[in-house]
């Protein structure tokens, strides 16, 4: 049962400009802009914030649940949105756990003595921003408190004169206080991909303490429902990298972590708040226990099969394993969490990163500089060259001076680490620095690697030289051989072919522990491919596994699409063999034709996680319908699909990537 | 031991319960106006030829249906029909035995006709009961009353085809009478063996409210059955006629209310539940 008001929230969402920007913001920041030309002061943006703050009006409307709007309308002439006179770096969990329990002036009480204690110039100066933020942030709620009174609405007026200053002190003010940082942060200060951490863990108490006090189930479930919409007033609906919304918290993927050792009854209450928001965000990641009690593991196939790749589950036990395999101890590890689809988070006491390493074109680069024989000392070479690639952005991370500094004005806020060591935890300080090493394109890699050794090394069908010139050719000439290549059982179909791309994998997974890195730092592997197709197909020339220069590789853990013929238990069986026990992230994103049963989920992805499988996102795909949607996109601004490693609407989507979703393998 | 099958599919969903593997036999005594398999006919291998997949390489110029191992690299040209062992069709089943364990699927075997072939349908259903599988097969029920006590111990469900009530209608639809059928599927019933009733609805043909009677009877009588399945016809066999070179029938189609307006009459009759295949 979905309320009115929710109703009215969806329906504003989708009345919403995609060309308009947070008007407000951008006007006062196109003043401040000269006001401030040539300031060198350490406390510039700090003070460029606390004027904004103090400028933006505080709009509530009758159907708001919370407080916390952001007024929207088309840039004016000449105005070029967003202006990153403010802008931050996002990608992160913020620690809500703490800044709940103690509020910003409680965070800001931590910076100053600890900057007190360091007593350097820069401590001191970090804390004296903090504190000029914080208190711009207090006026700006006082504010919205006395509107929200003014408008009648008494229990979000009470909360907003407290949060999230001071602490949170009920199920309410929590969440008030949730939304009021995380839209300054996206908004504002402005950025995307703010993460909600381990959501179900810190809410319980404050949702245990409002069934106390008398409220009831439903209506917590709905308040929930409420909060999740708001995600979506912030972000648009126009797709990352396609055609973007001109605000920096653009297409901004947000995600709620819940599960883990111990689901809990509010988990239960996020998963019902999930379907009955059920909207592109936010997102839920669940962090799943193979063995979970049941009643949990049922509700989340249930909530899958209706909010489909709107929830993921991760294999929990897997990556524990991993990361305590890896030397962090247990407390922190059983804290990990994602900040985005495929972004692995160590506890928000971390600064993560994400480099993507170009496997496809290292091979291609390989094959025209050496001539090989056999697959060893190719894989040797690649792994080689993959080590490479990863170290000089390690390196780079490790021993430079970020340039997102100056700007990191409200984040260093929201993570414990800077207010311990009173700096901007992207120095690369933090307790721990978190570097996602991807291998994207795993199958197209695992694929050309069969072929060589099949028709070249073993059977020697065409001399090495030949074979590259083949390719250099991009198969024109060929066209019978491709089609003998496109033939072959690649990598999907469970059978001995799988373990080309299980070679490739551990050959990566090895490079990735030939690393030096300093202690602090983790590099964390995946495989994963994210925008494969719209930056890097262009790139990479054809490949031995029949791909044809400028053609998308293969998705993230997945087959080439069409390679899998032989059904989806088969698919699953063969990338069960992948090394995923090295890894604690990277996304498989199955595709169906119909609707699927909860049971039929469960018994699938359980039984895919006992066999070792990581992860698992699914996507409903009537062809029919989505040929509809190009036709006829005014039908379909609902109509979501899972992209790389998150949802997307589809009618957003350019043309060659709607035909790609379209002719992705679907069961 | 060895018998012709033309198909193994992994995760099917609609075969019985949970996830199972289907083992497609090949061959069959009835020769359904509708049949949606009509490669599965007959016993012997044939060649499937899709024209508009054809590149024109000529690699299958010499290619007879004895090459089994050819591979067209379009997949324009398909041998059908495949002689297998025991052993081989199980081993690629048992790939999913995890599956099957999560969801209480298992083995369905299918067709064509599974009992045209009963030595080896009864041995690799034995082979999958040995390793703790779930087994049901999908029959017309044409068959000696011998094969069905032969095979009853090692089926857990039977997937039972009923198409038309009226014996010369039956004959007429299908090239034979359904009286044997009937005595076979008591028979099942009697010696406490589960069934659902699979029943094919082709417009024009079995459409008709004397036949929606005949399934609520039967179904009332059975003291063993699970559900009652119809299947609407679908045109999705076409294509495959055009493939093996013969002449397709051509029926209606329902819509979806027609499909929910039978299913609604059946279960009127019956305390047996009526769903969609």
């Amino acid at each position: 049962m979905v309320s009115g008001n929710l109703k009215q929230l969806r329906e504003l969402v989708f009345a919403s400009d995609n060309n308009a920007c947070f008007i407000e913001r951008e006007r006062c920041l196109a003043r401040l802009e000269k006001e401030f030309a040539g300031d060198t002061a350490p406390d510039k943006h700090a003070r460029i914030l606390s004027t904004l703050l103090s400028e933006v009006s505080t709009p509530v409307l009758d159907c708001d649940y919370f407080g916390g709007r952001v007024v929207e309308a088309l840039p004016d002439e000449g105005m070029t949105a967003p202006n990153l006179l403010l802008m931050s770096k996002g990608h992160m969990n913020p620690d809500y756990e703490g800044i709940l329990r103690v509020g910003l002036f409680g965070v800001l009480e931590k910076i100053q003595k600890n900057a007190a204690k360091k007593a350097t110039p820069e401590a001191l100066q970090f804390a004296r921003n903090a504190e000029i933020v914080v208190n711009a942030v207090k006026k700006y709620t006082d504010r919205y408190a006395k509107e929200a009174k003014r408008c009648g609405k008494t229990e979000m007026a009470r909360a907003l004169s407290v949060v999230p200053c001071g602490p949170a002190y009920d199920f309410y003010s929590a969440l008030q206080s949730i939304w009021i940082i995380h839209m300054i942060a996206s908004c504002y200060v402005g950025s995307r991909d703010y993460a909600f951490h381990l959501f179900d863990r810190y809410m319980l108490p404050y949702y245990e303490q409002a069934l106390r006090e008398g409220r009831s189930e439903a209506e917590l479930t709905e308040l929930l429902a409420g909060f999740f919409m708001k995600t979506n007033e912030i972000c648009g609906r126009a797709a990352h990298n396609y055609k973007q919304k001109p605000v920096r918290s653009q297409s901004s993927k947000q995600y709620v972590n819940i599960g883990g050792e111990r689901p809990n009854a509010f988990s239960h209450t996020v998963l019902n708040a999930a379907v009955m928001n059920k909207m592109a965000q936010p997102q839920i990641t669940v962090r799943l226990k193979p063995d979970a009690d049941t009643a949990f593991t049922d509700h989340v196939f249930a909530a899958m099969s209706v909010l489909k790749e709107r929830l993921h589950i991760y294999n929990y036990d897997l990556i524990l394993s991993m990361l305590q395999r890896r030397g962090i101890p247990e407390k922190t590890a059983k804290r990990f969490c994602f900040s985005a689809c495929c972004s692995f988070d160590l506890d928000y006491y971390t600064y993560r990163r994400e480099f993507f390493v170009p496997g496809p074109q290292l091979l291609v680069k390989l094959l025209h500089e050496k001539e090989y024989h056999d697959t060893d000392t190719l894989l040797r070479d690649l792994s080689e060259a993959m080590r490479r690639e990863m170290q000089g952005y390690a390196d780079e991370r490790q021993n430079g001076v970020p340039s997102m500094r100056p700007m990191f004005v409200f984040d260093n806020l929201l993570l414990p680490a800077a207010a311990d060591l009173c700096e901007a935890p992207c120095d690369g300080n933090a307790p721990h620095s978190v570097i996602n090493m991807f291998c994207p394109g795993i199958a197209t890699l695992g694929d050309s690697l069969m072929v060589l050794d099949k028709l070249i090394f073993t059977e020697k069908r065409y001399t090495f030289a030949e074979f590259v010139q083949i390719l250099d050719q991009n198969y024109v000439g060929h066209e019978a051989l491709r089609a003998e290549i496109l033939a072959m059982d690649r990598f999907g179909n469970d059978t001995e072919n799988d373990r080309y791309a299980v070679l490739v994998g551990n050959a990566f997974l090895d490079a990735v522990d030939r690393l030096a890195l300093k202690k602090n730092f983790h590099a964390i592997p995946g495989f994963y491919s994210l925008e494969r197709d719209n930056v890097w197909r262009e790139e990479v020339a054809a490949t031995p596994d029949g791909r044809l220069a400028g053609t998308p590789f293969s998705e993230n853990q997945s087959p080439t699409y069409g390679a899998d013929k032989s059904g989806i238990t088969a698919l699953l069986c063969s990338l069960a063999k992948l090394p995923f026990a090295r890894t604690a992230t990277g996304g498989l994103n199955l595709t169906f034709a119909h609707d699927v049963s909860p049971d039929t989920l469960k018994a699938l992805l359980l039984s895919y996680f006992k066999m070792g499988g990581l992860h698992a996102s699914i996507c409903i795909v009537n062809k029919d319908t989505l040929r509809d949607a190009m036709v006829h996109p005014e039908k379909y601004k609902t109509l979501t699909v899972r992209m790389y490693g998150f949802s997307e609407y589809f009618i957003s989507l350019p043309e060659w990537q709607q035909l790609a979703i379209i002719n992705r393998t679907a069961y | 031991m060895n018998g012709t099958i033309f198909n193994i599919q992994r995760f099917c969903t609609n075969d019985g319960p949970g996830i199972r593997t289907t083992v497609f036999f090949k061959g069959c005594p009835l020769s359904c106006l509708w049949c949606h398999n009509p490669e599965s006919q007959r016993g012997e291998r044939e060649i499937l030829f899709y024209k508009e997949k054809c590149s024109g390489c000529g690699r299958c110029k010499e290619m007879t249906v004895e090459d089994t191992d050819f591979l067209c690299y379009n997949d324009a040209k398909r041998i059908c029909g495949k002689s297998v062992t025991v052993t081989e069709v199980l081993e690629e089943v048992l790939k999913d035995r995890l599956f099957y364990e999560n969801s209480g699927g298992g083995l369905t075997l299918s067709g064509g006709e599974p009992l045209a072939q009963p030595a080896f349908a009864a041995a690799l259903l034995k082979g999958a009961k040995e390793a703790g599988l779930h087994t049901a097969i999908e029959t017309c029920g044409f068959t000696s009353e011998r094969v069905i006590r032969e095979i009853a111990p090692v089926v857990d469900l039977f997937l039972f085809d009923f198409k038309e009530t009226n014996p010369t209608l039956h004959k007429q639809f299908t090239g034979v009478d359904n009286a044997r059928i009937l005595e076979n599927l008591r028979l099942l019933d009697s010696i406490n063996k589960e069934s659902i009733l699979r029943c094919p609805i082709i417009p024009g043909c079995n459409d008709r409210p004397e036949h929606y009677e005949g399934i609520c009877r039967l179904a009332n009588e059975l003291r063993h059955l699970r559900q009652i399945e119809i299947e609407p016809y679908h045109s999705l066999g076409e294509g495959k006629y055009a493939a093996l070179g013969k002449p397709a029938a051509h029926f209606d189609r329902f819509t979806d209310e027609q499909v929910q307006e039978i299913i609604q009459t059946i279960q009127n009759g019956t305390a047996a539940p009526v769903k969609k295949a």
